[in-house]
């Protein structure tokens, strides 16, 4: 790290940059809040506004700039208009465009004014050009400010982009940070930074062949663009701080089917464990092919208890999207959604997290209310088939008439949105809808303690419920025979894994052959999102021994307080799934504890167990290292933890600045207790 | 046709300490040692025996509401399941050869794709050597490894050069009389085992535990670096210092931790003496 990005991460780190900021605005007197005007008009107007509010700020010795002093303005309805919307329609989160992939590579290629000189006069057009002069006003404002403080190539590189096309590397980078800092501006959120090292190879390596950068001097840039993208955290919307969709995505297929991985993609790696900030969230895409030393860097990141990179695996998920329709060139040249959502950069306006299947919930339910009836364990399945396929349509049935606040902005990046004159909040290429599933885990292991208990005659259904029902007081010896006697997912043990599997086959086929009102398919995942939390509130004690009030595992995990056999029976036991048929996302993840990595050695081992994943055919897998008794003491003293990066479901974030309730549920999750 | 079955107080899969590659570790149970300072007093006994977690005990009497034998635990089991908690658990499972190697063959193809393998611990796995060597013996292209003290018969020792890929082997305490003192046991034939190493060619790990006020003198590096310096088949030396967290589990077997060295003092290192001599060292935080 050299000596200006260290002083640049300490200034920063100090917040004093906060104080600039203004004052809330309130919600009297917004111009875009005029009646007169169409929702269209009343983004570009409030992104204008929001814009025109803001001073430029500059950080001592600032290389990437652009820093937020307005705080978001409220939405461009008013309550009782929002309220009329919301009662008319389905409103997906807080209603606006979210979790997407722009493509910034084009954007940043061509620059902003040889979009402009395409648009016409139309009403989506002319929300275009006022949000791009908003945007090119607000730099300009900024190139002023540069040269007002003496600093000359930074008012050089903002002179030129992104009205015009980037010509280098910190050209382009300076053109990224602002065209994603104007997408958080117009309300826009969780919008990824897609495959980061794809598309700003081509500057970089310009660079490196003219000899206007070394290695060094880029590897600087790099690591200021991402202090940059932690500068407004606080300021995003998200269930928690944190939760923001700052990833980037590296190495990976191209569309034509070569190997993206380049020098880039390791920068990135060793920036981000250089730096150790939650943002940008890194996803490294691998396969078979994936040498073993990028497995090893990767480990290096979690070593560090970032809870990332998160890995892809190329040969799952792009089999799994083709499947799905998407084309070939596309499916290679997936990025994540803001968590672990398999979408298609400039390509797709998905809703990859329209709603869940709760596994656990609807097994807990079928065992409750029919398990008496079963004779045996295919009827029992049959049964449980219905209810996830009735589950499936239910939540689909009450997601009729989407309506989502335009994003003018954001349909720059898009393909189709200019020529077409449709705003991306209607539609793109694909307008698929992605349902996570939560509970898997569980689900497998009740349905493996009914079969042996119950349907192997030691108990009958009335005997499991009313214990289930007293939640086992009383019933001790029955308790820890479901919990220690029965066999648990994610031991490697076929008698648990193989409901594992057929509940999985059961949940994509239960979508197959489904549409959504705008024409996309929906696509099954293994993911939980904040669900996890939600859909264990809702259960009471369940058949696999589990108490009432136990959390659910985040994602595609074993059960929390499951005696585990260890990491390899558990890399065995979640590839059992033929995971291309749910490639919606939602990572397996295996917590170490720090003591793991005391030795260099271990790097290579737990990249050698990242490889089995790979290998065995795991779509996707994130390792975090934890230290459980660290944790509590930031829970007691969280002055002294400000620092402290946790996973939490498809995002880290900082410890201390979470709810207690995902304080606790980091605690409690299965430490491997290596 | 199986033998004698085994007594197996833990399967540890991803050890990753206990040797190269991604291992699987079977922890042997009983030990002919007492050292002082031992962290799995669990590993001791080479029976069976209940473990409690008291810390976490609500005392709600359910178990000694099912106790056949309240005077004196007979390690029945009866308490195990109506512990509602889970806080009580029998260590000490007994295998048979024939399940232990389809237990550990079945994750080869790992072992393999990592230049892995299996690791026998314990406790002394060579206290149960009639049954570890059936084990090895039906495991197919499986790299394996012990943990040990050191004490056994020749034979037995000997036997285990020959069947083993890799063996880590402690040396504790040079001196004699200490040595006594704190492992319980005399050094000659453990002197004379390390001696076998250094003349043969089985790949060897010499491991020291280093233990504040007991073996953190120079003496001690300097004995050990003679000892090994000129052996062929010595991959490195190990050298663990001292943790405090040994003494977390002697309550669960209803032991007390009592050592008479001062366990808050970081144990003082002399790995130059070993590196001096040109032997690989590595410290194990």
């Amino acid at each position: 790290m050299t000596n200006r990005i260290a002083a640049l991460k300490d200034v920063q780190w100090a917040r004093t940059h906060h104080q600039a900021r203004r004052a809330p605005v309130e919600d009297a007197a917004l111009p875009y809040r005029d009646p007169a005007l169409t929702d269209i008009e009343r983004t570009a107007l409030r992104l204008k506004t929001a814009l025109e509010l803001e001073t430029p700020y500059l950080f001592p010795q600032e290389l990437i700039a652009f820093t937020r002093t307005v705080p978001n303005l409220p939405m461009i309805y008013d309550e009782a208009e929002w309220a009329k919307i919301s009662s008319e329609h389905y409103i997906h989160e807080l209603g606006n465009v979210s979790n997407l992939s722009p493509d910034y590579g084009r954007v940043i290629a061509s620059g902003l004014l040889a979009i402009r000189e395409r648009l016409g006069g139309g009403a989506l057009h002319s929300a275009m050009r006022m949000s791009i002069d908003a945007v090119l006003d607000l730099t300009k404002r900024y190139e002023q400010a540069a040269r007002d403080a003496g600093d000359g190539a930074l008012a050089a590189v903002l002179a030129r982009v992104p009205a015009g096309p980037a010509a280098t590397f910190r050209e382009a980078l300076q053109s990224l940070r602002i065209l994603h800092y104007a997408m958080w501006c117009e309300g826009d959120y969780h919008n990824t930074l897609g495959r980061f090292d794809q598309y700003m190879m081509p500057y970089l390596q310009a660079d490196l062949d003219a000899g206007r950068e070394t290695q060094e001097s880029a590897f600087e840039l790099l690591e200021a663009f991402f202090l940059a993208c932690n500068r407004d955290s606080d300021l995003y919307p998200g269930m928690q701080q944190g939760d923001n969709g700052q990833s980037i995505v590296l190495g990976g297929m191209t569309p034509d089917g070569t190997d993206g991985y380049n020098l880039l993609s390791e920068m990135c790696l060793q920036a981000s464990a250089e730096l150790r900030l939650i943002d940008p969230k890194i996803n490294l895409r691998v396969s078979k092919d994936t040498p073993l030393e990028v497995f090893e860097l990767g480990t290096q990141l979690t070593k560090l208890g970032l809870g990332f990179p998160q890995y892809e695996n190329d040969d799952v998920a792009i089999p799994g999207l083709t499947a799905l329709g998407y084309a070939e060139r596309d499916a290679r040249d997936y990025a994540m959604a803001a968590c672990w959502e398999f979408i298609i950069p400039g390509k797709g306006m998905e809703i990859p997290n329209i709603g869940a299947l709760p596994f656990a919930n609807t097994v807990d339910r079928v065992i409750r209310e029919r398990l008496a009836d079963c004779p045996d364990m295919d009827a029992l399945r049959r049964e449980i088939r219905e209810a996830i396929f009735a589950s499936v349509r239910e939540t689909l049935a009450a997601r009729k008439n989407l309506y989502v606040i335009p994003s003018p902005y954001l349909s720059l990046f898009f393909d189709g949105c200019v020529e077409k004159e449709r705003d991306i909040s209607l539609g793109c290429t694909y307008n698929n809808w992605g349902l996570h599933g939560t509970g898997l885990a569980p689900a497998a292991d009740m349905l493996a303690a009914v079969e042996q208990l119950v349907f192997g005659g030691e108990i009958t259904a009335q005997e499991l419920t009313a214990a289930m029902d007293a939640d086992f007081v009383g019933h001790e010896a029955l308790h820890n025979r479901l919990k220690t006697a029965c066999p648990k997912m994610g031991n490697d043990d076929e008698r648990a894994d193989r409901h594992a599997v057929w509940l999985l086959d059961t949940f994509a086929e239960s979508v197959r052959g489904l549409t959504n009102e705008r024409g996309g398919c929906v696509r099954a995942g293994t993911g939980s999102a904040m669900y996890y939390i939600f859909h264990a509130n809702e259960l009471g004690a369940t058949a696999d021994g589990r108490e009432a009030g136990v959390p659910l595992p985040a994602n595609y995990a074993p059960s929390l307080n499951v005696k585990l056999s260890g990491p390899v029976s558990l890399v065995k036991s979640f590839t059992k799934p033929n995971l291309s048929r749910v490639i919606n996302g939602g990572p397996l993840t295996i917590e170490f504890s720090d003591s793991v990595f005391t030795q260099e050695e271990s790097i290579t081992k737990v990249a050698q167990l990242v490889r089995l994943f790979v290998l065995r055919g795991g779509h996707q897998l994130q390792l975090n290292t934890v230290n459980r008794e660290r944790l509590l003491d930031a829970q007691q003293h969280p002055e002294n933890y400000r620092n402290l990066i946790v996973r939490v479901w498809g995002w880290s974030g900082y410890f201390v600045e979470l709810d207690r309730c995902y304080q606790d549920h980091i605690i409690r999750r299965a430490a491997l207790n290596l | 046709m199986s033998g004698k079955a085994g007594v197996v107080f833990d399967i540890k899969e991803f050890a990753v300490f206990d040797g190269p590659g991604i291992r699987t570790t079977v922890f042997m149970k009983g030990c002919p040692l007492s050292c002082m300072w031992c962290h799995n007093p669990e590993g001791l006994s080479p029976r069976p025996q209940l473990m409690v977690s008291r810390a976490a005990c609500t005392g709600c009497g359910a178990c000694r509401r099912v106790c056949p034998s309240p005077e004196a635990c007979i390690s029945c089991g009866a308490c195990v399941p109506v512990c509602r908690g889970g806080y009580r658990k029998i260590v000490g499972t007994a295998w048979t050869a024939e399940d232990l190697a389809a237990r550990l063959q079945k994750d080869a193809d790992v072992y393999a794709l990592s230049g892995g393998g299996v690791t026998f611990s314990g406790g002394e796995p060579l206290m149960q050597w009639d049954f570890v060597a059936d084990v090895i013996a039906r495991l197919r292209g499986v790299h394996t490894a012990i943990e040990t003290s050191g004490f056994a018969a020749d034979a037995v020792f000997e036997d285990a050069m020959a069947r083993c890929d890799l063996i880590m082997m402690d040396w504790k305490v040079s001196d004699p009389a200490l040595h006594r003192r704190y492992t319980g046991v005399d050094q000659a034939i453990i002197r004379r085992h390390a001696q076998m190493l250094c003349a043969g060619s089985t790949p060897f790990i010499l491991r020291m535990p280093i233990i504040p006020g007991v073996n953190d003198n120079e003496a001690h590096f300097e004995t050990a670096a003679q000892l090994v310096k000129d052996a062929k088949a010595l991959v490195r030396v190990d050298v663990l210092p001292y943790q405090r967290a040994a003494g977390a589990k002697y309550g669960m077997v209803g032991r007390t931790y009592s050592v008479d060295f001062d366990e808050t003092r970081p144990p003082r290192m002399y790995t130059e003496c070993l590196e001096q001599a040109g032997i690989p060292v590595q410290v194990f935080r």
